[in-house]
């Protein structure tokens, strides 16, 4: 299988860790369902988690994050219908078998949800097409450097 | 069987002057209810007749089928209770006073006052009169979960808790969800406790409720719009729409809640009221009731 682009650098989060890829605020204005679906989604766009990882339990979670474990319950739900997670009888919910080019399309979509409010505040702010385009360009050859 | 179910339940302490009035409200098995509202609004005493130590005047009570008032032994035994206030006797010690529930409820549950005990450091051999408000309120929390009831109404439960007592509260309480699947009636202030424990938001004001709804679709289902006060000289016409809640003025803007998301909230300002100028964003919980049950509402 061919690795490309940053990939090969993401390193995946051992059993043990994944407890760890959540963290919730309640302050923030998200419901907290939500941010743990964007979480997850973040997760495996990151390549946290592959496909065929196993999802920590929801008893696992609700103590440490400190949330009632119908939220997560339904977080977890809601990204079973999307195709996301798998549920198998007696198991721990896995990552779905999402082929490349999806994954690919999740990563890109992760950027973009971040990107757009940025877009917005371009407008308003009535910074020039080319002025922000050439913003991201210089961040991210920064970052590649660093 | 509903947990817990009131109907048309009506209190007043001074004749003409009810503090509940004609409310509904019906707890299914394992909901956790976040129950708002200011001061004043009848938290207290809607927990307190839920649990029969007060007696409505008006309107039915029933929790897990009894009636408080016909079998009001074997409601207790069913419902663990926080009061607001310390209730236990202050001349027992916190062993003394955890030994005294142990006799009373035949369903004690020793490993799980151990494991309480030692998260929240209990001081064994001090008096109840000598703890901090937190650390009593600790030792009547264990007193009201150790039985394993079905039931839990805490009033104000995080009341006069630091933080990390607070998360210590929060944790013990989710996990009695997570190994009972306890019911949970619970009064607070604290928002941020609400959004992590609640799955159902229920805010008193005025005696009667104002919202009884999933907690997710309360964060997602109201918002607020903001207009420039000159952009709205008619207050009285912005919340005579069906899906307008409140309407403030503070200060040079019209602040207004609508049972909607905010786009479409946007879209009802700007199309069918006509106010120019309308912003309108999403409200966490604090600024809901502010905006809600604050003052200077029209």
């Amino acid at each position: 299988m061919v690795e490309h682009g940053t990939r090969h650098r993401v390193e995946r989060a051992t059993r043990k860790d994944r407890n760890m890829l959540f963290m919730v605020d309640p302050h923030s204005g998200v419901p907290i369902f939500r941010q743990i679906m964007e979480q997850v989604k973040l997760a495996i766009a990151a390549g946290k988690l592959a496909p065929g990882d196993d999802l920590p339990s929801v008893r696992s979670l609700a103590v440490p994050l400190g949330v009632n474990p119908m939220t997560i319950s339904k977080a977890y739900n809601l990204l079973e219908r999307e195709g996301i997670l798998t549920r198998r009888p007696g198991r721990p919910l896995m990552v779905a078998d999402l082929p490349e080019a999806q994954l690919g399309a999740h990563r890109l979509g992760e950027l973009e949800n971040l990107l757009r409010p940025a877009a917005r505040l371009a407008r308003r702010l009535d910074i020039e097409t080319d002025d922000a385009v050439a913003l991201l360009r210089r961040l991210l050859t920064e970052t590649e450097e660093s | 069987m509903n947990v817990l179910e009131l109907r048309g339940v009506t209190r007043a302490y001074e004749k003409g002057v009810n503090v509940l009035d004609n409310v509904d409200l019906t707890v299914a098995q394992g909901e956790v209810i976040g129950l708002l509202g200011r001061n004043g609004a009848g938290k207290t005493t809607l927990l307190r007749i839920a649990m029969g130590l007060l007696e409505p005047q008006g309107g039915s009570v029933s929790v897990l089928g009894l009636d408080p008032r016909q079998q009001p032994l074997d409601v207790k035994r069913q419902v663990g209770y926080v009061s607001e206030d310390q209730t236990l006797p202050s001349f027992l010690s916190v062993t003394e006073a955890i030994d005294l529930h142990r006799r009373l409820y035949p369903g004690w549950d020793d490993a799980l006052a151990h494991e309480l005990s030692s998260r929240f450091q209990m001081k064994s051999d001090q008096k109840l009169k000598n703890l901090s408000k937190g650390q009593a309120r600790q030792v009547s929390l264990l007193c009201a979960v150790c039985h394993r009831p079905p039931l839990l109404l805490l009033d104000e439960p995080a009341g006069g808790l630091d933080p990390a007592m607070r998360r210590e509260f929060l944790e013990t309480a989710i996990q009695m969800l997570g190994e009972s699947g306890t019911t949970i009636l619970f009064s607070s202030h604290h928002m941020t406790d609400v959004e992590r424990l609640a799955s159902r938001l229920v805010m008193i004001h005025d005696g009667q409720k104002w919202i009884d709804s999933d907690l997710d679709d309360v964060r997602e289902g109201y918002c607020l719009v903001m207009i420039p006060a000159d952009s709205a000289p008619d207050s009285a016409a912005i919340l005579s729409h069906p899906r307008c809640l409140t309407v403030r003025r503070r200060d040079d803007a019209v602040r207004a809640v609508f049972e909607l998301e905010p786009d479409e909230a946007l879209r009802v300002a700007t199309g069918e009221l006509g106010l120019t100028d309308a912003r309108s964003m999403p409200l966490n919980l604090e600024d809901m009731f502010i905006e809600l049950v604050g003052g200077g509402r029209s």
